[in-house]
C-alpha cells in the first residue's frame, strides 16, 4: 500500500494546514506586479491530503523503513551506532532552531560559544590546532582540508599536484581530490592489509601535495608504520591528511595529530553519534595544524575581547566552502555527545568499539575467518569464501533474522581492493550489548547452516521482507517521473 | 562499571567486557591495541570537561540557546537566503521518527523502502515543482547546488567557459568560485541593469554572441529582491546555444511559471523555505532538478523503480556509476551524505500545505511584502532602490545609514532587515533588504511601519 505514488493518494480540494489570512484575501491584483507572461497559468501538481492523511501515510513509510532504532545495524565503516535522545531534543531548542543567520552577530553569542566551545573540544579530541565547523558532511571536510593543502602550496610557490591515496580508501578520498584539481595516485595494499610501503616510496617525489589516508583504514586495520610515512611524506615535503571515518576505533585513546596529521576531517554522525537521517544531514569539522590555521575557510569562531566571535577577516583564507556557518543543529547534537559522555565516556565508548569488534571475528572465526590475523579495531573484516552460496547472497537472508546485512563490495561507502571480493567488513559499533551481539552472531552461524542444507533459501531471501530480492536489472530503473502520475 | 561513571551510553557492565576478554584468550582492552606503537597512546585522558549528567547537560544547552536572539522574540524582516516560514507541526512530528532519523543511506533496498519511498516522491515533487522531471536526493545547500551544477554544465558542453549573473548572492558566487578554482574554468560576469535590477538583456546578448559561454547561470528573485525574466532568458540562451541554469526561490512558483516552462536546463533551489527550521544557517537544503538527458550528470543519490524477484514494483538507488563509490576519480561528484531528513521534511511539507497551501502562502507573501513596501515608500525619503517586479523581498533606500535604522528598530525588538552592504561590499550605507514572509500578520507589518518612521 505505501508503495503507491504519493500522487495516487492525493485527494484534491483538502489541506494538512490552515493557511488563511482574513486581513489580506485572495484576489487577482497582484498579478498587476508581474509580467503577465511570466505568471503561471496551471497547476504546480503538488498532492493535495487533509493532516491525518499526511501523518498516517508517512507513519506508514517510517514501518518501512531500519534505522538503529529498530535493531542492529552492522554496516562496516559505515558506523551506525545509537543516537541518543538527549541530543536530538537540546539541538532543536528554540534558541537555536529560531535563530536567523543574519541576524545581528551580537544577537547570538551563544551559536558563536556554543560553536567555540565544540571547535576546542574537537581540537583536543584529535590533537590539532584549529577547527573549522562548516564542512557540511565527511567529504566536504575533505573537499575544505584539500583545499587547505591546495591554498599551502600556492603560498609557497609550489606546483604539487599529485594526491597519494591507498587502493582501499573511502571513493569520497579520489573524488574530493579531483574537486580540488588534483591527480589521484593509487598506492596498493600489501598482503597484512596495510598500505605498501615500498609502492609509496616510489611514488614520492616533487609532485606530491599530499597522502591522504584513513587510520584505521577501512580494512579495520591501524596503520603500524603511521609515523614512518609520517615523516617520510614530511621530508618530502608533502603534507600528511586523515580521513577521520574511522576516528571512534581512536578516540580518547590515540589522537591524529599526534601520529604527525597536518589536516585532518571527521564525521559527526560516526564518531560522535549524530544521526544517519536516511543519508544526511551530517557535517564534517575539518582541523589543522598551526601553520595551516589562516587558509581555513571563512569565517572561523575566535575568541575576541573575551567573547566569541565569528572572524570573516582571513586574507588567507581558501574563501567559503557552502553558506552561513555549517550544519548547526548537527554540530549541536556532536557537542552534546562529547559533553555527556566526558574524557572518561569517550575512551570506554572506544574500547567498546574495538572490544565488540574483535568479539565478533573471534566468535565467528570458524565459519568466516578474518583477512587479517593481527587486532582489528573498531570493525573486522571477513572472508566468506568457504560459504556454500555467495556472500551478497548470504547477508541478504541476516534481514529475514532482524540483522542489517554488513559491507560487502559495492553495498556500502567502501572500496575494497580487488583481492577482497566475498569480504564482509562487520562494524557492530559500541553501542551493542553482549546480548545483541550474541545475537549477530547466532543469526550468522543461521544462516551458514542454512546454506548447507538449503542454499535455495539464501539465494531467494529476504523472505520476510518490505520487499523480495531487488533485481539489478539496469533495463527496469527509472527515475524520471512519468506525467502519469499525476491525479 | 570501567570508567566509573554511568554516561548512559556506554552498554557493558565490567563483567560484560571480561568475559568477552577472555572468551577471546585476553586479559586487558589493552591487549587489543598491541598493534598501536606504545607512545601513541595517550597517557592522560584527553583535557575535556567532565561528563555532564543528563539534567546538568540540559541547563548547558538551555543556557547557550537564551543567550540567542530569535525570531519568536523578535519580530524579523530577515532574508537573505533564508526564510521564516511557518513550519506545520506535521514537519517535526514525522520527519524526528526514529526510523527515519536513525537509518541509513538505503543500501539495503529490501529494508528500506520507506527511506527509499520518500526520497522518490521527493525526487519527483520537486519535479513538478521546478518543471523539471530528473531530480537527485539532494546536495548540501542551494550554494553547493549551484556549484555542482555548474561543474555539470562543464561535463555536458565541454565549454568551461560561464557567464555568471551579477545578481547572485555574494555568498553563492563566493562558494561557486571556491569549487571551480580547480577546475580551469572561466568565469565571466553578467551585469544588471542598474534601474530595473534586472539581468542587462543587451549585455548578455553580447556575451552569449561574442564570448560563447557554455552556460547562462542566474538567480530569482535576485540579490536585490527582483525577479528575473527567466523565459526571456531562456530564449537567448537557447538561440545561442547556451545552457541555462538557475537558481529559484521555490515559493516563487506558487505564482510564476516554473523553471521548466522557461526552458531552463538546470534548476537549483534553496529548500529551507520549504518546512526547514532557520537553525542559525543550517542544515538547510540543496535541491538540482534537470533535463532526463542529463540526469547521468547529476551529483548525488539518484532513487529509481525497479522490481523485486517476484516481479513486483520496488524502488532502489540507481545509476550509483556516476557516483564518488563506484567512480572514485572520475565521479560527478564526491558527494556521500546528502541532506535525505531535509529532503523528507521539504516533501512533508508539500503534501501537507497541498497544492491550494502553496499558491495561498505564496500569494500571501508577496501580498505582505507589497504591502509593506508600499507603505513604506510613503515614508519622507524611503523609495525603491530598482523598478523590477520583486516576490517577497524588495530593496529599499533609506535618508540614513541602514545601521542607523536597524539599531533603532532593535530597540523596539524588531530585525528590520539586512543592510545591504553587509552582503554586498560596496554598496551604499544607505540600502537596506527587507523580507517578508506569510507569519507576519497586519498587525505586525503595521507596527513595523510605524517603527520605521520614527527611527528615519
Amino acid at each position: 500500500m505505501t508503495l503507491e505514488s504519493i500522487f495516487s493518494k492525493s485527494r484534491p480540494d483538502v489541506s494538512g494546514s490552515a493557511i488563511f489570512d482574513t486581513d489580506f484575501p485572495t484576489g487577482d491584483d497582484w498579478r498587476n506586479w508581474f509580467e503577465a507572461d511570466d505568471i503561471r497559468d496551471e497547476q504546480v501538481g503538488l498532492p493535495e491530503f487533509s493532516e491525518v492523511d499526511v501523518v498516517r501515510h508517512f507513519t506508514n513509510l517510517s514501518q518501512e523503513a531500519h534505522g538503529v532504532d529498530n535493531g542492529p545495524y552492522p554496516l562496516g565503516s559505515c558506523t551506525m551506532k545509537y543516537n541518543p535522545k538527549r541530543n536530538d531534543k537540546l539541538a532543536i531548542l528554540d534558541g537555536f532552531a529560531k535563530v536567523h543567520p543574519h541576524q545581528p552577530v551580537d544577537t547570538m553569542s551563544g551559536i558563536w560559544e556554543s560553536l567555540l566551545n565544540f571547535q576546542n573540544d574537537i581540537a583536543e579530541v584529535t590533537g590539532m590546532d584549529a577547527v573549522t565547523l562548516q564542512p557540511a558532511a565527511g567529504a566536504h571536510g575533505e573537499f575544505t582540508g584539500l583545499l587547505v593543502i591546495k591554498k599551502y602550496f600556492e603560498q609557497l610557490g609550489q606546483d604539487r599536484k599529485v594526491i597519494l591515496i591507498p587502493d582501499t580508501a573511502h571513493g569520497t578520498n579520489p573524488a574530493s581530490a579531483a574537486m580540488c584539481g588534483f591527480h589521484c595516485k593509487i598506492i596498493p595494499t600489501n598482503q597484512r592489509g596495510l598500505m605498501d610501503l615500498e609502492s609509496f616510496e616510489e611514488h614520492l617525489n616533487d609532485d606530491v601535495a599530499g597522502l591522504m589516508i584513513t587510520n584505521p583504514s577501512t580494512l579495520g586495520l591501524f596503520e603500524e608504520n603511521i609515523e614512518t610515512i609520517a615523516q617520510k611524506i614530511h621530508e618530502n615535503g608533502s603534507l600528511l591528511y586523515y580521513d577521520g571515518a574511522n576516528l571512534n576505533a581512536i578516540m580518547g585513546l590515540i589522537r591524529p595529530g599526534d601520529m604527525g596529521f597536518d589536516v585532518i576531517h571527521i564525521n559527526t554522525h560516526k564518531t560522535l553519534s549524530t544521526p544517519h537521517g536516511g543519508g544526511g544531514p551530517g557535517a564534517g569539522p575539518c582541523g589543522v595544524k598551526a601553520f595551516l590555521e589562516p587558509y581555513l575557510p571563512v569565517p572561523v569562531i575566535r575568541e575576541i575581547d573575551g567573547k566569541a566571535t565569528p572572524d570573516f577577516d582571513r586574507p588567507d583564507s581558501v574563501g567559503k566552502v557552502k553558506t552561513f556557518f555549517g550544519h548547526i543543529e548537527v554540530l549541536l547534537r556532536a557537542y552534546c555527545y562529547i559533553r555527556a559522555n566526558g574524557p572518561d565516556g569517550l575512551k570506554t565508548a572506544t574500547e567498546n568499539a574495538v572490544l565488540n569488534a574483535n568479539y565478533i571475528k573471534h566468535q565467528l572465526s570458524d565459519l568466516l575467518p578474518a583477512l587479517f590475523e593481527q587486532n582489528c579495531m573498531h570493525e573486522c573484516l571477513l572472508h566468506g569464501g568457504s560459504l556454500e552460496v555467495k556472500g551478497s547472497d548470504f547477508v541478504k537472508r541476516l534481514i529475514d533474522f532482524g540483522v542489517h546485512p554488513p559491507t560487502l563490495v559495492g553495498a556500502g561507502c567502501v572500496h575494497f581492493a580487488k583481492e577482497f571480493d566475498e569480504a564482509m567488513l562487520i562494524e557492530p559499533t559500541e553501542t551493542e550489548s553482549k546480548a545483541s551481539l550474541d545475537f549477530i552472531i547466532e543469526q550468522f552461524r543461521r544462516v551458514a547452516s542454512e546454506a548447507k542444507v538449503a542454499p535455495y533459501m539464501i539465494e531467494t531471501a529476504p523472505h520476510n521482507a518490505l520487499t523480495a530480492k531487488i533485481i539489478h536489472n539496469e533495463a527496469a530503473w527509472m527515475s524520471v517521473y512519468e506525467d502519469d502520475d499525476q491525479p | 562499571m570501567s570508567s566509573g561513571i554511568l554516561t548512559g551510553y556506554n552498554v557493558h557492565t565490567e563483567e560484560d567486557r571480561n568475559q568477552m576478554l577472555a572468551s577471546m584468550g585476553k586479559s586487558t582492552i589493552s591487549d587489543l591495541f598491541t598493534e598501536v606503537p606504545d607512545h601513541l597512546r595517550l597517557k592522560t585522558p584527553l583535557n575535556l570537561p567532565p561528563a555532564m549528567s543528563e539534567w546538568e547537560l540540559e541547563r548547558h544547552l538551555r543556557a547557550l540557546a537564551s543567550k540567542n536572539a530569535t525570531t519568536l522574540d523578535h519580530l524579523s524582516f530577515l532574508g537573505g537566503g533564508a526564510y521564516e516560514h511557518y513550519v506545520p507541526a506535521t514537519v517535526d512530528a514525522i520527519a524526528s521518527r526514529g526510523e527515519f532519523l536513525t537509518a541509513y543511506t538505503p543500501y539495503q533496498p529490501e529494508m528500506a523502502q520507506g527511506i527509499l519511498r520518500f526520497l522518490y516522491d521527493f525526487q519527483s515533487v520537486v519535479g513538478k515543482l521546478l518543471g523539471l522531471p530528473a531530480v537527485n536526493c539532494s546536495v548540501y545547500d542551494c550554494a553547493t547546488a549551484l556549484a555542482e551544477s555548474a561543474w555539470m554544465t562543464c561535463r555536458i558542453t565541454g565549454n568551461h567557459r560561464l557567464a555568471i549573473a551579477e545578481g547572485l548572492w555574494p555568498e553563492y558566487r563566493k562558494v561557486l568560485e571556491v569549487y571551480l578554482k580547480g577546475r580551469a574554468v572561466e568565469l565571466i560576469t553578467i551585469p544588471s541593469d542598474p534601474k530595473t535590477g534586472q539581468i542587462d538583456e543587451g549585455a548578455l546578448e553580447s556575451i552569449l554572441s561574442e564570448q560563447k559561454p557554455g552556460a547562462v547561470i542566474h538567480q530569482t528573485p535576485n540579490r536585490s529582491g527582483v525577479v528575473e525574466r527567466m523565459s526571456r532568458i531562456g530564449e537567448l540562451c537557447k538561440a545561442n546555444d547556451s545552457l541555462h541554469v538557475v537558481a529559484s526561490y521555490p515559493m516563487l512558483f506558487g505564482l510564476m511559471k516554473n523553471p521548466g516552462d522557461c526552458g531552463v536546463d538546470i534548476a537549483v533551489s534553496e529548500g529551507q523555505s520549504l518546512g526547514l527550521q532557520l537553525n542559525a544557517g543550517g542544515p538547510y537544503l540543496g535541491i538540482i532538478a534537470t533535463r532526463e538527458e542529463y540526469e547521468m550528470h547529476l551529483p548525488g543519490r539518484i532513487v529509481g523503480q525497479c522490481s523485486d524477484l517476484k516481479g513486483e514494483e520496488a524502488l532502489a538507488l540507481v545509476k550509483e556509476e556516476r557516483e564518488q563509490h563506484v567512480a572514485r576519480h572520475e565521479a560527478t561528484s564526491h558527494i556521500c551524505s546528502n541532506q535525505a531528513n531535509l529532503a523528507l521534511r521539504a516533501l512533508i511539507y508539500l503534501c501537507t500545505v497541498g497544492e491550494h497551501g502553496f499558491q495561498r502562502i505564496a500569494e500571501l507573501c508577496t501580498r505582505k511584502a507589497h504591502y509593506l513596501q508600499s507603505k513604506l515608500c510613503e515614508l519622507d525619503g524611503v523609495k525603491p532602490v530598482v523598478s523590477g517586479p520583486f516576490f517577497n523581498e524588495f530593496l529599499i533606500e533609506l535618508p540614513r545609514p541602514a545601521s542607523e535604522v536597524l539599531n533603532a528598530l532593535r530597540e523596539k525588538q524588531i530585525f528590520g532587515g539586512i543592510p545591504y552592504n553587509q552582503l554586498l561590499e560596496d554598496a551604499p550605507e544607505n540600502q537596506l533588504l527587507i523580507a517578508v514572509t506569510e507569519t507576519k500578520s497586519k498587525a505586525d507589518l503595521d507596527q513595523a511601519i510605524k517603527a520605521f518612521a520614527s527611527s528615519l
